[in-house]
């Protein structure tokens, strides 16, 4: 089944170009010699530079602004306030239009701007921010779950935002509640019941290229870049906000260096906006690393698992109760707590799940979405639930998994898309590759976990891609390639639809004003969503080509085939270029195809639609466990994901390896620390560590699950998120494997593990009562 | 960053000068704490003056009676890699290479890391160990400063406002000597440490214990009981012994780095690794 046609004539590294292969990547090159133009380095004629003015607090009652002493200072041309903007303020955002341009009269946390300097340089937009004179007072910050859930708590978001809905009087944003199932039933018939509740804190993306934004004067018109998932949402967002029509808002996204969802959507981009039109020329924002920890993290939670199981070790029920610690304005994490939750109790066949969560809001930074979007904090929960589970049925981790994972095909969760992949098969192999149940040094333990998560639930994408006169391709898509390689994939789909070498293609993304829509890059959406839209294009190339062929050889166009770069006729097969250089003829021209992929919303499904296909991933780890100290090494780390089909070999594992390091991230080391005031203590890389190539496990190891039973070209599954979902629980596992110690919270830091145990070591030392 | 002036002296009375007229300049040797201070406005300076022009300073590890003596400008680059110091001064070198990340060790002085009186100074502990003294020009000419007198508080030492390290020395360490550089971190790759302790165990059977990160400077303890040395003591007696060393630990209960009663702990069980480390050392087997 696999093409050849991506080739070059004569090429003798062949298989590396065909779909499965592993091409070098589209632009890697550029990306790792520094070539690369981020959106810092945008060449712009005569720009002023910005930075935004903060005060010191969590929460703070604004008096006054005085932008008069910033003004005197040299260089500086504007401070934008919120008097200089429309009343009531402008406001904007995914899920609720809470997020004002500028904080109007309070501060939500630390880091909201309540004001901005632009001026010739940086350093003097700097002195100039910080002569802006601000006469504020703290004000009572909620910062922590227990706070923000407190009855006289002081309430995050004006309730005028939401007037018609009852919890408007509460930090409850929202609170979902899905399930099936005769709960109470199943309770009193089951045999084991296991519970525990676990904590997730707050982390940041760390994307290594900061939060950017560039506005500017577009004739009668804008032009915004900035380094966005979600090109097409932003241009709305300015079109609104502004009132202009989408045609006149031009939105360039240069790829971004990473994201990881913390730049789907709009955060500094409308101030600018406003900033530019008043200034009438360029201004830049570049974020420092500190101020992206103020613009985006991960919601932190606190989960409830609950598990019944039959003797059998077949789950009877589940329950989940999740509360998640979401910022002071919405973004898009109500929608991270809906969807992580609505998975939540695991990929797993049971007759009776009842979950609730809620996404409460505080006076911290918004958290948005984050590489796993709500799920990592629920299957650490669920998943070190079904590591304890096993220990109290006394059957092997694996083993329990192996019962309960819902097979190929089975509905698990009722009205939605049934299990699309042999999950099964993914875990037996991460068992046998890690080597479970041979025997370990002492000191030494093995865990195993297992992630599910629901890809996107809608979708649109539209691609157009032109077959020019030689046979070199270009392909338009609105995807952005933040570094996931979707220019890569993109370009081996036409490569091999369309019989051109991998080098003849050109792949063109970011600029609004040149690629047709794309709803967002995100949910491991892009190769599935946007790759079947770049393969409709080609097919609708390859359609014209079949009709010139038909014209040129006088057969009637049924009896042709055009796929792989060829054309079949009922007597011989010629490459697509040959035929359309002669039915170009001399006027020469190009061929252009359409394509259009849609995943319809449906209204009645609690998330407004099933999943287009699920990220399924097993982990197993090997871990040794220094007593003394609480370090941790991870000895093995294996990791196996259902792809469906991998679309470029090379890609899906440094997609699969990124995932596991960023788990292992969160899992040992990331946590915003807050002061008891709401403030950010360690704010940038000197306090908040992340792992470095010398943290990596000794040995990473992955593999693909490939049934090609993916709803992508060939195949594919989204598969971007996959391996990040089960490190915690997994690694938590072994520790408790070679230890015997269970951790509920995480990050699994070495202080943590040591005095988990030392309670250990204390217990077995107490005395044991007279029974 | 704001504005500041840029002063290149070619001469130490040159930067004297300077310093003399300038209450608040600052000096630049590698500039890796400097640089950050002034970019994040913790700070403000309104003359920073460049040593590197300096004639008489220089970037220098030479022989002296026995010992070594280091020039202000050498980078932990080069302390790291030098051959005599691996050899002889083990726990040095190996603090050295393990200062911020490869970029900021080819640039920071181990002057500067004095001078910046950090109590997580990763070369700081194994300096004591090894009984450095600081050669000072100041106003007055030169003076000698022992180490273990220059340390005061976190960023506070002995020296004036108006004088600049030119020299470190190692004295001469007679006999056989193996020593260590241990630290608790965060993570294994570059981090700044919560605990710190540097090893030197003699021949004569002393052993020097110097430790930081757990208290406002880094503090130097000499066991002469013989037992840290000995290899047939066991970790009981060890310990016993490295209670009264690390008796003045005193962390701050504010760091978010660890709590002071895991540094505490930590001290006690690096403390052990490091001596029996550092006497493997001095008896020839591989640590």
């Amino acid at each position: 089944m696999r093409g050849q046609a991506g080739a070059a004539p004569g090429s003798d590294d062949r298989g590396d170009r065909e779909i499965g292969g592993s091409p070098n990547r589209v632009g890697g090159i550029d990306r790792v010699t520094g070539r690369q133009v981020y959106v810092a380095d945008v060449p712009l004629d005569d720009p002023l530079h910005v930075k935004l003015v903060t005060v010191d607090a969590a929460r703070a009652g604004i008096r006054s602004i005085d932008p008069s002493a910033a003004l005197r200072e040299p260089g500086v041309r504007l401070v934008m306030t919120p008097q200089d903007l429309p009343r009531p303020m402008p406001r904007f955002g995914p899920q609720f239009r809470d997020r004002p341009v500028l904080a109007v009269g309070e501060t939500k946390f630390d880091g909201d701007p309540v004001a901005a300097v632009a001026a010739e340089t940086l350093d003097a937009a700097e002195e100039g921010a910080r002569r802006v004179r601000i006469e504020w007072e703290a004000l009572p910050a909620v910062s922590t779950l227990d706070a923000a859930l407190a009855p006289t708590a002081p309430l995050v978001q004006d309730q005028a935002l939401r007037p018609d809905d009852p919890l408007s009087g509460t930090n409850v944003l929202r609170e979902h509640r899905y399930g099936w199932g005769d709960v109470e039933a199943a309770i009193a018939g089951a045999a084991v019941i296991v519970e525990g509740t676990y904590e997730f804190p707050m982390v940041t993306q760390f994307a290594i290229e900061p939060h950017a934004y560039i506005a500017a004067p577009d004739g009668d018109g804008i032009a915004v870049w900035s380094a966005t998932q979600h090109p097409n949402w932003l241009q709305r967002v300015i079109a609104s906000i502004l009132g202009l029509p989408l045609a006149k808002v031009r939105i360039l996204s240069p790829d971004p260096g990473g994201a990881f969802g913390g730049k789907q959507h709009a955060k500094y981009e409308p101030l600018l906006a406003y900033m530019a039109l008043r200034a009438g020329r360029p201004v830049r924002l570049v974020l420092s690393l500190e101020e992206t920890f103020q613009a985006v993290r991960r919601g932190a939670s606190r989960v409830h698992v609950r598990s019944g199981f039959r003797e059998d070790g077949r789950l009877a029920f589940r329950e989940v109760d999740a509360d998640y610690l979401i910022g002071a304005y919405a973004d898009i994490a109500d929608r991270t707590v809906a969807k992580g939750s609505y998975t939540s109790a695991g990929p797993y066949a049971i007759p009776a799940v009842r979950i609730r969560a809620r996404s409460v809001l505080s006076h911290t930074v918004p958290s948005t979405a984050f590489r796993g979007f709500g799920n990592p904090q629920q299957i650490w929960a669920v998943e070190s639930n079904m590591d304890e589970s096993a220990r109290v049925l006394g059957i092997d981790p694996v083993e329990l998994r192996l019962r309960n994972l819902a097979p190929r095909g089975e509905t698990f969760i009722p009205g939605d898309t049934p299990a699309d992949g042999i999950w099964a098969e993914a875990v037996q192999r991460a068992a046998r590759r890690i080597g479970w149940g041979t025997p370990l040094p002492a000191g030494r333990g093995r865990g195993v976990a297992v992630g599910l998560k629901s890809g996107p639930t809608t979708g649109l994408s539209h691609a157009t891609v032109r077959l020019l006169a030689d046979g070199s391709v270009v392909v338009y898509s609105g995807t952005s390639d933040m570094g996931q390689g979707a220019r890569t994939i993109f370009a081996q789909i036409a490569a091999h639809e369309l019989g051109a070498p991998l080098e003849w293609v050109t792949v063109v993304m970011g600029d609004t004003a040149v690629v047709p829509y794309d709803q967002q890059t995100s949910a491991s959406r892009s190769s599935v969503i946007m790759g079947n839209a770049v393969l409709a294009a080609c097919r609708d190339v390859q359609a014209k080509i079949r009709a010139m062929a038909a014209t040129l050889e006088d057969v009637p166009a049924e009896a042709i085939a055009v796929d792989a770069g060829r054309v079949r006729l009922p007597d011989r097969e010629l490459p697509i270029r040959e035929v359309l250089v002669r039915g170009l003829g001399r006027l020469g021209g190009e061929v252009t195809g359409l394509g259009e992929a849609r995943k319809d919303a449906d209204p009645q499904h609690p998330l407004g639609g099933t999943a287009a296909f699920y990220e399924f991933n097993c982990t197993a780890v090997e871990v040794g466990v220094d007593e003394a100290t609480g370090d941790i090494t991870v000895y093995r780390h294996v990791t196996v994901s259902d792809v469906g089909r991998a679309l470029n070999a090379a890609q899906v594992r440094g997609q699969d390896e990124g995932a596991a390091i960023m788990g292992l991230g969160h899992t040992l080391m990331e946590r915003l620390l807050l002061d008891a005031d709401g403030r950010i203590r360690n704010l940038g890389a000197i306090d908040y560590k992340i792992p470095t190539t010398l943290d990596l496990p000794v040995l990473i190891e992955s593999e693909v699950v490939e049934n090609g039973d993916g709803p992508g070209p060939y195949g594919a599954k989204g598969m971007s998120e996959g391996a990040l979902l089960p490190v915690a629980p997994a690694i938590a596992a072994a520790v408790r494997d070679a230890t015997g110690v269970v951790i509920r919270d995480l990050p699994l830091s070495p202080e943590r593990v040591w005095r988990a145990l030392r309670e250990r070591d204390a217990a077995a030392e107490a005395p044991t009562l007279p029974g | 960053m704001r504005a500041f002036a840029f002063e290149q002296p070619g001469s130490l009375a040159e930067a004297l000068a300077i310093l003399r007229a300038e209450p608040d300049a600052r000096i630049l040797a590698g500039g890796t704490d400097l640089i950050i201070g002034l970019r994040d406005g913790s700070i403000l300076s309104p003359t920073v003056i460049d040593l590197k022009r300096v004639r008489e300073l220089d970037a220098s590890i030479v022989e002296t009676v026995g010992g070594l003596a280091i020039g202000a400008l050498t980078a932990m680059t080069e302390i790291a890699a030098d051959p005599r110091i691996r050899a002889r001064y083990t726990a040095l070198a190996e603090g050295a290479a393990v200062v911020g990340s490869v970029q900021i060790r080819n640039r920071a002085t181990l002057a500067g890391n004095i001078c910046n009186a950090s109590p997580a100074a990763d070369t700081t502990p194994a300096l004591l160990a090894f009984g450095a003294v600081l050669t000072v020009h100041g106003p007055d000419g030169s003076r000698q400063v022992a180490l273990d007198d220059a340390f005061v508080s976190s960023g506070v030492t002995t020296l004036g406002h108006d004088e600049i390290v030119v020299r470190i020395d190692l004295p001469a360490i007679p006999g056989r000597v193996g020593s260590t550089h241990v630290r608790r971190t965060r993570r294994r790759g570059h981090d700044l440490a919560s605990v710190t302790i540097a090893c030197a165990v003699l021949e004569s059977g002393e052993t020097r214990v110097a430790f930081g990160s757990v208290g406002p400077r880094p503090l130097l303890r000499v066991d002469t009981t013989g037992i840290l040395a000995d290899p047939s003591a066991t970790d009981a007696a060890r310990l016993e012994i490295l209670d009264d060393v690390f008796a003045a630990a005193a962390p701050s209960a504010g760091s978010m780095r660890a709590s002071p009663e895991y540094r505490l702990a930590m001290l006690r069980v690096l403390g052990l690794r490091a001596v029996e480390t550092a006497r493997a050392r001095r008896d020839g087997a591989a640590a």
